[in-house]
């Protein structure tokens, strides 16, 4: 907006002085008066209104540079902000996502807290056109932070012909299912069972000790994991969460 | 699941597992060690530390049948059941 403006300023200032010549050259014809003092202010102004244009174009051009350095940065930004707000929500464990420091190796190094009893409950769900029968076969276990603990499943295909599951799970309370650790499971990877089979489907899985010292936890005494079974095309995939936040 | 599209509450992201998915037993290897456990739990009013053992027996069959990956046990928590020298080995396949 300003920048027009500035150019209808600058091209005001051109013509200005041409028209002051004009005006000084016919008075000096009518008035028979050429004092040396007129041309050389009128010099002086030709050259201040110079000086003025030059400082203008000066601003003109300084300005148009910050605004080009404004838009470059802000779309520079604007694609720094993805992994930025990725490491934010890591460090802060905001809306739920796994908090950073989750190894492999802590399952070696781990005491459990054996003060601080958790019942976990099991369910099993199947989608509906799934026809294998599904379900735990315990239907709750006590369990203490920092101890790694084994469950299981039970599937069997009824059918006559072979079906292929994939089956995903989930944690409630929602909070307590970023302590929850599994270490190997059933779940993500499709599991092929042949008409009237029958088999055992371990869950390998420990709560992090840290759990004991969340506060947000101190009252939570019952996790609850629920197991859902979805029938897989061949071939298909289902995405692994591994990037997914939100 | 958690098809919430309000950011602000609380959701749950399901995380892949650490060493990915259990082979299926097809062949029920491991189906003796499976039913010690659960027998071990139902005795004891399904109190996992008292049953450590049996999972300990069980994941150890997995791994001798090529159903699961061999870890040593410390890397499965099972530090503090660790066994010194197979003279003590007889001991485990008490129910």
């Amino acid at each position: 907006m300003l920048l027009p403006l500035l150019l209808r300023q600058a091209a005001a200032c051109r013509a200005a002085p041409m028209r002051l010549l004009h005006r000084q050259a016919e008075h000096d014809l009518l008035r028979r008066r050429l004092p040396p003092r007129l041309h050389a202010q009128s010099r002086n102004r030709k050259s201040k209104s110079e000086q003025q244009q030059d400082e203008w174009s000066t601003r003109n051009k300084t300005v148009l540079t910050y605004i080009a350095a404004a838009g470059v940065g802000m779309i520079g930004l604007s694609y720094a902000a993805v992994p930025l707000y990725r490491l934010y929500c890591q460090a802060s464990g905001l809306g739920g996502t796994a908090v950073a420091g989750h190894d492999v190796d802590q399952v070696e190094t781990m005491t459990p807290v054996k003060e601080r009893i958790i019942k976990i409950t099991f369910n099993a769900d199947r989608h509906a056109s799934m026809q294998w029968n599904f379900k735990p076969q315990q239907t709750e276990i006590f369990v203490v932070p920092g101890e790694t603990a084994l469950a299981f499943y039970r599937a069997k295909n009824p059918t006559d012909k072979p079906i292929v599951g994939i089956s995903t799970y989930n944690v409630v309370p929602f909070e307590a299912g970023q302590y929850f650790n599994k270490i190997q499971c059933f779940c993500f990877e499709e599991q092929r069972l042949n008409p009237h089979e029958e088999v055992d489907m371990p869950v390998f899985f420990y709560i992090d000790p840290e759990f004991d010292e969340d506060p947000r936890m101190a009252r939570v005494d019952t996790i609850t994991l629920s197991y859902t079974f979805f029938e897989a095309k061949e071939g298909q995939n289902l995405p692994l969460p591994g990037y997914s936040y939100n | 699941m958690s098809t919430a599209m309000n950011f602000g509450s609380k959701t749950f992201t399901p995380r892949p597992p650490e060493k990915g998915a259990f082979p299926l037993d097809h062949f029920g290897e491991c189906k003796a060690f499976k039913e010690k456990f659960m027998k071990c739990l139902r005795d004891n009013s399904f109190d996992n530390s008292m049953c450590r053992l049996q999972s300990k027996d069980y994941l150890e069959c997995r791994m001798d049948h090529q159903l699961m990956t061999k870890e040593p046990l410390a890397k499965l928590g099972f530090r503090d059941l660790m066994d010194p020298p197979p003279n003590q080995s007889d001991r485990d396949s008490k129910p």
